[in-house]
């Protein structure tokens, strides 16, 4: 099989492939069987869509991609690598609980400080249980400048924000984020930080719902 | 099921092809056509978000009952974070910190937020195509739109929008070179008129969780503080005074907005000997910038480039006297 056609196949995973190029393309699919299952192996086939009597040529591909969404290769390492400026790394994993296009991506992360200023500070303040998760997850390339926009360097001094307000923060953004940008991520805070200590105490409306009732 | 009628606009689209460039009402109306699918239509599915190297994979349920949105959205991945909205009470569940901050929306807008209204204001800043139609794998096609921001200050987005349901199976947030910084795709999507009360419900025991509740008070102008001097076209488009968790004293709630995406600005006072926290960050599609203007700690918070949170939270001024 030639890269042509592999580049083809990818792209029509990606949904990139222009119309003309899908035809021929969709043609050759119905006697290649070969190809067939290359398909088949590029794409990892998710819970049906529900096919609503569309007909279209694609319904020929195979039975084994019948209404169902590609799942596409990652994005290239080069552009990860260029959205992870060193200083801007996200504090994955630890988890998120996000929203979509549909709804709100919400996921906090830590603020992370300017370089050089606090950064053992910031490591001593993680939550010890959190640091495998962000080991595994981090990109790979971290260290990689030249974030793909201009970043501005950020004050020195102090610590990261404190996540239990930072996932406020974002909940209450997330009321006024646009259809076609609701994927705010949100990372756990860390675990029995001071600040969520203070929260604790202090946070002037602290309530139980009364749905809940039974929780306390 | 049949869904959403034929559009008007799918018969001249038919012949578009990638590249074309069609800055006309057709982009526009297939924008505004996915706004509404995503906040009337009743729907399930999974997606993943690409950024930094990683993927994060989520599901969402979203129904839509006599004109309630109820929407639920699960972390698949760990930590299983959820938020899930119920009318206009919004609770984000952090299991991990046994945490639920509980929130009330002001208005109706749904989890959808504010939908984008193209006209004069916004595509001054921001050119809308319809690139293409494209053919998707599951026998469908996907109408390829995006929006180019026009200087520096904003991403771009672009968007794939299912042809037969106005349903976004694709979208990817780009910085101002054009290439991509985030990606989003559904890998399953299905529109559903049978969605169980159960399937809203949070996946975990929330027996001992601690309960928060974060109250807003509309607060023009947010008392003390304004931007004189904006970003281009950034302008004041809400504010509040608001209790919230992890701050001892209220935090003022100031909300700026390009007529297409929104920046928040957090302004709240130190408490006796804190030091207030300074930095940076990115969550998902959204960039944070913590600073100190006049001694206060101002967070900014929003789905566009650094330098942008930066004009915003540095511009702040508090008026002496309380006014303006």
């Amino acid at each position: 099989m030639t890269d042509t056609i592999k580049e083809q196949l990818s792209a029509f995973l990606d949904g990139e492939l222009p119309e003309a190029e899908t035809t021929l393309l969709l043609k050759r699919l119905e006697r290649d069987d070969d190809l067939k299952g290359t398909l088949s192996r590029y794409s990892l086939i998710g819970a049906a869509l529900r096919a609503d009597g569309e007909v279209t040529a694609a319904r020929h591909v195979a039975n084994r991609v019948r209404a169902a969404i590609a799942i596409e290769p990652a994005l290239p390492a080069t552009a990860a690598r260029d959205f992870a400026a060193r200083w801007l790394r996200p504090i994955a994993g630890l988890g998120i609980a996000a929203g979509v296009a549909a709804a709100t991506l919400l996921v906090v992360p830590q603020l992370n400080p300017a370089p050089g200023s606090a950064a053992p500070q910031f490591a001593q303040e993680m939550a010890p249980a959190a640091v495998p998760a962000v080991a595994a997850l981090e990109a790979p390339a971290l260290d990689e400048p030249a974030p793909a926009y201009t970043t501005p360097p950020a004050p020195a001094g102090g610590g990261p924000l404190a996540g239990a307000q930072f996932a406020a923060y974002l909940v209450a953004h997330s009321e006024f984020i646009s259809p076609l940008a609701r994927r705010t991520v949100i990372v756990a805070p860390p675990a029995e930080s001071p600040v969520e200590a203070q929260a604790e105490a202090q946070a002037p409306a602290a309530t139980t719902p009364d749905e809940e009732g039974e929780a306390r | 099921m049949t869904r959403a009628a034929a559009l008007a606009a799918a018969a001249s689209l038919a012949i578009a092809i990638p590249g074309t460039v069609r800055a006309d009402d057709d982009a526009r109306a297939w924008i505004e056509r996915m706004s509404r699918a995503l906040a009337e239509e009743s729907y399930s599915g999974e997606f993943e978000v690409e950024s930094a190297g990683k993927a994060e994979t989520l599901r969402i349920v979203h129904r839509v009952r006599d004109g309630r949105i109820e929407e639920r959205l699960t972390s698949l991945s760990a930590g299983g974070r959820e938020i899930v909205r119920n009318g206009d009470e919004v609770i984000a569940y952090l299991p991990d910190q046994k945490l639920a901050i509980i929130e009330h929306r002001r208005d109706r807008s749904g989890l959808l937020g504010r939908m984008p209204r193209f006209g004069p204001e916004v595509e001054r800043w921001y050119e809308i195509v319809l690139e293409g139609r494209m053919a998707a794998l599951n026998g469908r096609y996907a109408m390829q739109v995006a929006v180019r921001p026009r200087d520096g200050y904003r991403f771009g987005h672009r968007l794939w929008i299912d042809e037969a349901t106005g349903m976004p199976v694709k979208a990817e947030l780009s910085g101002a070179d054009g290439r991509p910084l985030e990606r989003m795709r559904f890998t399953s999507l299905e529109l559903r008129d049978d969605i169980a009360d159960a399937e809203l419900d949070p996946g975990f025991d929330r027996r001992r969780f601690r309960w928060v509740r974060q109250v807003a008070q509309p607060a023009p102008g947010a008392a003390d503080w304004s931007v004189p001097s904006p970003p281009p076209g950034f302008r004041l488009s809400a504010s509040a005074i608001q209790d919230m968790v992890g701050t001892p004293a209220p935090v003022s709630h100031l909300v700026f907005s390009d007529g297409l995406v929104s920046v928040s600005l957090f302004i709240r006072a130190a408490a006796p000997g804190e030091k207030l926290p300074v930095g940076a960050g990115r969550a998902g599609s959204a960039s944070a910038l913590s600073t100190i203007v006049n001694g206060y700690q101002v967070t900014a918070i929003g789905e566009v480039p650094s330098s942008t949170l930066e004009a915003l939270a540095k511009g702040l001024h508090r008026a002496p006297d309380g006014r303006r």
